[in-house]
């Protein structure tokens, strides 16, 4: 049978393709990654098919453009939680078509924030003794004032040359860091992740602190008769 | 009753503070029960794929975005979330008894399930006295789902029933988290003006 097949040299139907991964950056949109298969040696079109359950309809992606190439970006209008997404990405030439395993997405547990932004270390004095305060916003594409998305922060600091320390801290944007050595220089980065599933952002920008090494405590003695 | 304190009366910031500790707490639970039935009991039995639009509060419907979320009145959406949770007495209820049957159960599954009825049935009542707070004299009128899965946890085919049973963790995992996340956003708006 095979010898009524005639290829062209070098040329077939597309290899399958291959969804890698979908992210959400803040519970309200997300997009979706998939890596091509061999293209066969011809222009080959991807496209990419889901159905959402509890609905019957099979629905085209509606951008392939917002999030670059071999990508597919769901806005908020096609963006729902608590519903298993069944994606496939579909692969055609002129040869042929091949389809990618489905994946099952709900977007609940796909969350990765962005990192924090406006991470501001400061130096404050308590009993004399120097420590830490860092102050953060939460990224701005999470809306956390309204509840829709509750964000948890950790922070880690180190001096040059040592290990990274880090400090769960919660839900605040704020952490006072106590027992440091005075006269170091310390790098702080802090990152958040949903307060249940999902996962942690990237780490923030280095920020950069200086310790004094003296502190004058001529301002702070507390006379006790 | 602490002095200075007006009618001896419970903030409804307290209770919301209470009812948010408890629906986070129930949801965490869940996550960690149905993660370790899906590790034990459903690898590479295809599960998710049959999982779809099994779940007996889909007739319930509820806010699926944050604009559906925000445009409902905070009234309807407290009697949805007691229309949720009041759906899951039932079938919390046996998924203790019938949970035991399951060959092998470890120890932190019927803890977790039994802890889960437990603490769901103190939110209920929570959400009641918030419900009965925020619009006085109007109670019970909400609907809830019935739930008619006992047979299908007690089926002779051991493959169908651990489906079973899957797809059972598998909603009540997403129930207390559309629970926990509503009044999360509920907290922030009647008690903290939308400013959290």
């Amino acid at each position: 049978l095979e010898s009524y097949i005639r290829i062209p040299k070098g040329q077939s139907a597309p290899g399958k393709p291959e969804i890698m991964r979908c992210r959400s950056p803040e519970k309200e949109t997300f997009t979706c990654w998939w890596k091509p298969g061999s293209d066969g040696g011809l222009p080959t079109n991807y496209t990419l098919n889901y159905y959402k359950e509890g609905e019957e309809l099979i629905n085209e992606c509606p951008d392939y453009k917002t999030a670059g190439p071999n990508s597919c970006y769901f806005d908020k209008k096609h963006t729902s939680l608590w519903t298993i997404y069944n994606i496939t990405v579909k692969a055609t030439n002129r040869m042929g078509s091949s389809i990618s395993d489905p994946h099952y997405v709900d977007v609940t547990y796909i969350v990765q924030p962005d990192p924090p932004m406006n991470v501001i270390p400061a130096v404050g004095i308590q009993d004399g003794k120097p420590y830490l305060l860092v102050k953060w916003s939460p990224p701005p594409l999470a809306d956390v004032r309204s509840g829709w998305l509750t964000l948890i922060y950790e922070l880690r600091l180190k001096t040059e040359g040592e290990e990274w320390e880090t400090f769960l801290v919660g839900q605040q944007t704020q952490y006072k860091i106590f027992s440091l050595n005075p006269g170091n220089k310390y790098i702080v980065q802090v990152h958040c992740k949903p307060d249940h599933h999902g996962a942690w952002s990237e780490w923030s920008q280095e920020k950069y602190i200086q310790l004094p090494s003296d502190f004058r405590m001529k301002d702070l003695i507390v006379w006790i008769f | 009753c602490p002095s200075g304190s007006v009618n001896c009366q419970v903030s409804l910031g307290e209770l919301f503070d209470r009812a948010v500790k408890l629906s986070h707490y129930i949801h965490f639970l869940s996550s960690e029960m149905f993660n370790e039935f899906d590790e034990r009991y459903a690898q590479g039995r295809g599960f998710i794929t049959k999982a779809v639009n099994g779940c007996h509060t889909a007739s319930l419907t509820t806010p699926e975005d944050k604009e559906q979320a925000q445009q409902i009145h905070h009234e309807d959406l407290l009697n949805l979330v007691l229309g949720v949770l009041r759906s899951w007495n039932d079938p919390l209820l046996h998924l203790v008894t019938e949970v035991q049957r399951i060959k092998e159960a470890p120890n932190t599954i019927l803890w977790k399930a039994a802890e889960i009825e437990e603490q769901n049935k103190r939110l209920l009542e929570g959400m009641e006295k918030i419900v009965g707070r925020v619009q006085p004299g109007d109670t019970g009128n909400e609907v809830y789902s019935r739930w008619s899965g006992l047979p299908s946890l007690q089926l002779a085919d051991e493959d169908s029933r651990l489906f079973a049973f899957y797809n059972l963790l598998h909603c009540l995992r997403r129930d207390s988290h559309k629970i926990d996340n509503y009044l999360k956003l509920l907290k922030c708006r009647l008690i903290h003006d939308s400013n959290c």
